[in-house]
């Protein structure tokens, strides 16, 4: 297949890389990290721009510690790496979920957090989408799942962002305006067009990650219809801290691919001091109610909105037990 | 109502002239440098089929999901077609057509393949073998569980999967210096080398001759 | 004689690794799109965005005179039709006044560049008129006037392309007797190959006048006929080769219009010009399995003896024809077998719709109506409370009988195969026996080895291998049968390798260069091993009577006294008398230069009733399986795991125990993708997920465990005895499946694929039901006595 063409640049530093940003058109470019989702849509042809700014040497954009994952690392890496392993192991084993492991060979941690909403009628070739007259996410202005024209509907459908937002981590944004952080819980917004708070000029250049988050018992599961390659039909995460008499001191939860943005709640003040089994049925439950998929991804809207509560519930069990899906295999 | 194609949307397709110029890269490949024009648009998968003639590598999908596309960029498998070329300048790249040890010989990886049926169209093959070798690499007894995880970015319609969980379990045993045994009797014939113009044996003077006639 | 009891170290019976291996796993081994001829051209289709629509008018002036564009083709009435069955030859190379689905082919462009030739389709402007779409298999079965039908020319009034009706004893009068009668309506989504390789064709007209074609195609002879009839060119004038193929399951078993396509654009430039596929054109393009409905009855008296089958099948076939009326037949009479019963009725209609058409695919014809079929089966078992296993063996087909539709049976495995799984299974002790959630089910299936009768009425045989020997001593064979990537190469090595007892190094397969190459019709029907089989066979015999001649002048011993074996030629009576392969060989030669012989397959003997269909189905044997599948199933989300599979076939006698292993195991995962997640969808009659992200085919982690069991029947008239292994062992796994989870979870599901969402709603329901059981049974205490 030919990609849409453009000129493509790859700046050494988070300097370069802002300052061409700066002398290129407004929305005239893209970021580019690990390339594998943005080329299918260049493949595809889907609002390609003319110029692709790589961000693989950036340097400031790399490195693993206690704190904070540069944006740039590669999912392998960041799921490999001792350091997330042993502080958030909820985070490595729910990369393991992401696309395939060759994807994760490229893929990295910003790219995936970016990653172009999902919808059946959008992600499809251009020979496609002229027989059904495409949509206005793509060339159209109209939507084909809900027929109007103002909310795209398209579905985030990216791996990591309910598992970084229990833990709550935040980004560090870079523009040639300068920097700034934004908390993961509070990043998504919009619709299926307009998806986060990110302007197009800013870089996702870390996730930082408080100390708190290594306290936690996280995880991550995920419906879909194969263990590899398919996106999430829906995914939920949770965090959970438990008092010493086995109550509820901390639980957050998190949901993606069941709305245009990903969900999350903090249920801690809430539900502080309540009993784990309540409290986990009460949880799923809300989290449930929030879940609005639409008819554009491959399994039926209902089940996919009625699984949040049996996934979720299963995860908060496992938390609670300490037990992992066993994805990842022993050193 | 009669309508005209395409239906809506600018779908148009740039002229070649339109298009930004070629640019030469120097990429090293399977341990060569070389050098080649190519776009800024145009992916690793590409350039080593068109450009370098490296044709060991398939394209199955060309959108991420088949793994057929499979080669190692430093040392790490990924998919050729979701890799920009000049993202590749600086980086060592191996092709399947590296593999194999110098000669005829075969990488402990392509042989288990081929003995243990785990190739049967070989489509997916180079894939696979690309895969199976990193992995071995990093890991080199890995469960079968995990060989399992670490092949499902690679798509194979005929096999199954079984029998190439079955190849690399060999392969790794192999790799690790274990005694491996050959699907196939080796058996050939003993024939001397070269051309044989003349039978070795005379063979009615050889005792045996003037047997009894029908 | 040696310890084993072939003649050769890699002969009959022998684990032998595939021949072509160490080319596939270095990458050296070259597939149509890796070759490069100088000059050549890029091809690409422009296609239809409609599924039905008059064409107005094409205007290509544009596309023309782009630079860079050598030659746009567009369809013309003066080209003449084609299609694989001499019946139903409706496809055209380039659509002629009208589209009928979306994707046909609608102009066809060759260019310097793959952008250029892009950027040239785009320019082609072409006014459609949209058509009421035909869309359902319902829709197409209603009367419409001749301007709506997809096919004018066809003899019924609507998009019916073919109807079968066959009427074995009294059905319903079985039925009416029967003390139990299942029924049930199912319903099969279509699914599609989903081989690796996308199509590629490169033709090159050349300046001699003759046109060279290299196809990714699984039927190199129907493609030869069909160029020849497209092209109007006699067949000499055409050479067709086949490259590597990279999968094609019978999805590459059709002449397309894409290779007509690239002939007419290399006949204009007079260059090579190749087309390949985006992998959304695959989808485009189709030929997979059949959407169907199929409502079926199956009866039997109170100790479990089956009394009748009753089956309709409502078939989609898409916009062609393609090998659809065999599909037809296939959909009925392919359930003849392995039970025996004596009333059967079976109603078939293929119909024509707007969509991409659908053909051959693994296991043709028999997929979907085995699973109905063996569902309702363990139905009957448990109304009968009979074991499901005890019931299948109790309504056996023996071997050498005739089924009640006059298909001849010979040599017959089923009975060792369920018996094998049962054991291996521990089937009595799990069987109803495991935690709700964990289920065992059992099924068998039953495949033609070939079809009796060819598909063009002509004398030609259905398989003809040449044999070469010169001095060097390697072994030539030649033979089209088309090597796909199931091991058909290897298996013509063997059979020569055993006859002539020499070890595999030094036979070496050409089964690829129509000028070279003797006529085999192809890699479908699972007929290779059969008939290619004994063509080579034959041929190679022909060789051993030489060299065994060659001995006897040599040494003066009798003639009929020698045999080959172990690179000898060894006189039996004393086989210390032996003369070595290479010796023999030499006196064989002496005076008269290179061995040559021919062995072919013709026909297999008369067979078959005399009703109307009688041949359909018939073959020279038949391939029986019995399969056992364990499974989980989460009752909470529906999610269906199948954890190990024990699977016994009946192959013959297996010529190559790995390559039998590996087909059966590609074939369980194909099944499995039907099984559980693959559908080929439609919105409003366009491709709905044309892209393996979208099309679920099964990972290495959903396989199961398979545990294979060969069951060796030893066929009389086989090569060695063998029949065939690629397509028969997919049939089990579906409806074996399907039995386990009715243990598991106690729901049928009588729709495919088995998604969790389905299977879960399934449950919901049963749950639901037996709620108001219970509760009305709490309510009415009566009721429970009763
Ligand atoms: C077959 C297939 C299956 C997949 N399945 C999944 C899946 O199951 N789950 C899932 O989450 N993803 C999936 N993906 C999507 C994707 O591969 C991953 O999300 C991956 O992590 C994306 O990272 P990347 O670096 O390749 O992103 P890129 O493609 O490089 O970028 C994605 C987007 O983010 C922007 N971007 C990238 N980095 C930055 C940055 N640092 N700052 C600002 N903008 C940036 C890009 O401009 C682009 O818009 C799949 C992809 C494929 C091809
Ligand atoms: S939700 Fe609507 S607007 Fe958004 S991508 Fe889908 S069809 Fe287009
Ligand atoms: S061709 Fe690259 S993944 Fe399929
Ligand atoms: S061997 Fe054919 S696709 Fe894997």
């Amino acid at each position: 297949m030919i990609l849409a063409p453009f000129t493509l640049h790859r700046p050494e530093s988070l300097a370069e890389a802002l300052s061409l940003a700066a002398k290129l058109p407004d929305g005239g470019y893209d970021w580019i990290g690990g390339g594998t989702d943005l080329l299918q849509n260049y493949k595809n042809r889907l609002n390609a721009k003319d110029h692709v700014i790589a961000l693989d040497r950036v340097p400031e954009m790399r490195g693993i510690s206690a704190e904070r994952i540069g944006a740039g690392e590669r999912l392998a890496v960041i799921s490999e790496s001792a350091v997330v392993r042993e502080r958030w192991p909820g985070l490595a084993e729910a990369i393991t979920h992401v696309a395939s492991p060759l994807i994760r060979n490229s893929g990295t941690l910003g790219g995936n957090l970016l990653v172009e909403t999902r919808c059946y009628y959008f992600n499809q070739t251009p020979f496609w989408r002229g027989t059904k007259g495409s949509c206005m996410k793509a060339e159209s202005d109209e939507c084909l799942v809900v027929p109007q024209k103002e909310i795209c509907y398209a579905a985030y459908s990216g791996d990591l962002a309910p598992i970084l937002g229990v833990l709550s981590a935040t980004l560090e944004l870079a523009s040639p305006a300068g920097t700034r952080e934004v908390r993961i819980d509070e990043f998504y917004a919009g619709d299926g067009i307009r998806k986060n708070v990110k302007r197009a000029d800013e870089i996702i250049v870390g996730v930082k990650v408080p100390a708190e988050a290594s306290t936690l018992r996280a995880g991550y599961r995920k419906l879909r219809h194969r263990d590899a390659l398919d996106y999430p039909e829906m995914g939920c995460a949770a965090a959970l801290r438990l008092d010493p008499s086995g109550r509820i001191e901390l639980l957050r939860a998190a949901t993606t691919a069941v709305d245009v943005v990903p969900h999350f709640l903090d249920f801690s003040e809430l539900m502080r001091g309540q009993e784990p089994d309540t409290a986990f049925a009460e949880v799923a439950a809300a989290m449930e109610e929030r879940a609005q998929p639409k008819k554009n991804t491959s399994m039926p809207v209902g089940y996919r909105k009625k699984m949040v509560r049996v996934y979720l519930g299963r995860l908060l069990d496992d938390l609670r037990a300490g037990r992992t899906e066993g994805r990842i295999p022993a050193a | 109502m009669a309508e005209t194609q395409p239906l809506r949307g600018p779908f148009r397709v740039p002229s070649a002239a339109d298009r930004p110029p070629k640019q030469v890269v120097r990429l090293n490949v399977n341990g060569h440098a070389r050098e080649v024009a190519v776009r800024p648009s145009d992916v690793l998968l590409d350039t080593l089929r068109d450009d370098l003639g490296l044709t060991g590598t398939t394209r199955g999908c060309d959108m991420g999901t088949c793994g057929c596309c499979t080669v190692h960029v430093d040392g790490r498998p990924v998919l050729s077609c979701l890799t920009l070329t000049l993202l590749a300048e600086g980086a060592e790249i191996r092709t399947i057509e590296d593999v194999a040890p110098a000669g005829t010989d075969l990488h402990p990886v392509q042989r288990a393949f081929a003995q243990h049926g785990g190739s049967q169209c070989g489509f997916c093959t180079p894939g696979f073998i690309m895969t199976s070798v990193a992995l071995l690499a990093r890991r080199p007894d890995p469960s079968d569980e995990e060989i399992r995880r670490e092949i499902s970015g690679n798509m194979c319609r005929c096999t199954g999967y079984n029998k190439i969980v079955e190849s690399v379990r060999v392969a790794a045993a192999e790799l690790r210096g274990e005694e491996v045994a050959s699907v196939a009797s080796p058996g050939d014939l003993d024939v001397p080398r070269g051309a044989y113009d003349k039978p070795a044996g005379a063979y009615r003077s050889n005792g045996h001759g003037g047997g009894k006639s029908r | 004689m040696t310890s084993r009891d072939s003649r050769s170290p890699h002969g009959v019976g022998q684990r032998v690794p595939l021949i072509d291996g160490p080319s596939k796993v270095t990458g050296t081994a070259v597939y149509t799109d890796d070759i490069r001829l100088p000059g050549t051209l890029v091809g690409k289709i422009l296609r239809s965005p409609h599924a039905h629509a008059k064409i107005v008018s094409i205007d290509t002036s544009a596309a023309e005179s782009m630079p860079g564009v050598r030659a746009v083709v567009t369809g013309s009435r003066d080209l003449r039709t084609f299609g694989v069955l001499p019946i139903s030859k409706d496809e055209v190379a380039l659509a002629v006044d009208k589209v009928i689905y979306v994707g046909d082919c609608v102009a066809g462009v060759a260019a310097d560049d793959e952008e250029t030739a892009l950027a040239a389709c785009e320019a082609i402007r072409v006014e459609y008129e949209p058509l009421p779409i035909v869309g359902k298999a319902d829709d197409a079965l209603k009367e419409c006037p001749p301007e709506q039908k997809l096919h004018p020319d066809t003899r019924h009034p609507s998009n019916l392309q073919k109807q079968v009706d066959q009427n074995f004893g009294d059905v319903d009068a079985a039925f009416a007797g029967a003390d139990h009668v299942a029924k049930g309506n199912f319903r099969f989504i279509g699914v599609t190959h989903a081989f690796t390789e996308p199509h590629c064709v490169i033709a090159h007209f050349e300046p001699t006048g003759r046109l060279t074609v290299w196809s990714a195609t699984q039927v190199p002879h129907y493609l030869h006929r069909d160029l020849a009839a497209v092209m109007d060119l006699p067949m000499h004038r055409i050479r067709v080769i086949r490259p590597m193929v990279g999968g094609a399951f019978g999805g590459k078993s059709d002449p397309f219009p894409h290779e007509m396509i690239t002939a007419l654009l290399s006949r204009r430039t007079g260059r090579p010009v190749k087309i390949r596929f985006d992998r959304e054109e695959v989808f485009l393009t189709n030929h997979g399995r059949h959407p169907t409905k199929t409502s079926i009855g199956v009866a039997c008296d109170g100790d479990g003896k089956l009394l009748g089958l009753d089956l309709d099948a409502l078939i989609d076939g898409g916009a062609w024809g393609s090998f659809g009326v065999v599909t037809t037949y296939y959909n009925g009479v392919l359930s003849v077998g392995p039970y025996r019963f004596d009333n059967f009725r079976y109603r078939g209609r293929r119909v024509y719709t707007n969509k991409p058409p659908c053909g051959a695919m693994r296991g043709h014809g028999a997929v979907n109506s085995r699973f109905a079929f063996e569902v309702l089966i363990d139905e009957l078992a448990e109304k009968c409370g009979v074991d499901a296993a005890e019931f299948r063996l109790r309504n056996l087909l023996p071997s050498n009988t005739t089924t009640l539709n006059g298909f001849r049976i010979t040599s017959n495995g089923t009975e060792e195969c369920i018996r094998r799984v049962v054991e291996a299974s521990d089937w009595k002790n799990k069987r109803g026996k495991l935690p709700y959630g964990r289920g065992i089910g059992i099924a068998c299936g039953f495949y033609i080895s070939g079809s009796a009768l060819r598909i063009n009425w002509n004398k030609v045989p259905q398989s003809t291998a040449h044999l070469k020997i010169d001095m060097d001593g390697g072994v030539t064979v030649h033979c089209m049968a088309a090597e796909i990537g199931q091991g058909s190469d290897t298996m013509l090595a063997q059979c020569v390798a055993e006859v002539l007892g020499l070890p595999i190094e030094w036979i070496r397969v050409f089964s690829r260069d129509s000028d070279l190459d003797p006529i085999d019709l192809g890699s479908y029907s699972s007929r290779v091993t059969f008939m290619a089989g004994n063509a080579a066979r034959r041929a190679a015999e022909v060789i051993r009577g030489k060299l065994c001649a060659a001995a006897a002048r040599l040494t003066g011993y009798d003639a009929e006294g020698f045999d080959t074996r172990d690179g000898h030629v060894v006189w039996l009576p004393n086989p210390a008398i032996r003369v070595p392969y290479l010796d023999a060989l030499l006196e064989a030669i002496a005076g008269k230069g290179a061995l040559i012989a021919k062995g072919c397959y013709h026909d297999a003997p008369p067979m078959g009733g005399s009703h109307k269909g009688a041949a359909a189905g018939l073959s020279p044997t038949y391939s029986f399986q019995s399969y056992v599948t364990e499974t989980e199933v989460d009752p909470e989300t529906g999610f269906v795991k199948p954890v190990k599979v024990w699977a016994a076939h009946d192959c013959g006698k297996a010529l190559n125990p790995l390559a039998v292993e590996m087909q059966i195991e590609g074939c369980l995962h194909m099944g499995l993708g039907q099984a559980l997640m693959e559908s080929f969808g439609y919105n409003r009659a366009t491709v709905g997920n044309p892209s393996f992200l979208d099309y679920k085919i099964p990972g290495p982690l959903e396989m199961p465990d398979v545990e294979v069991h060969i069951v060796e029947s030893d066929d009389p008239e086989g090569p060695f005895g063998a029949k065939e292994a690629g397509e028969g062992p997919l049939l089990p796994i579906l409806p074996s499946l399907a039995n386990a989870v009715r243990d598991a979870v106690g729901i049928t599901m009588y729709e495919l694929p088995m998604t969790p969402d389905r299977v879960l709603k399934e449950i919901e329901k049963k749950e639901r039901a037996s709620a108001v059981r219970e509760a009305s049974e709490a309510a009415n205490p009566k009721e429970t006595v009763r």
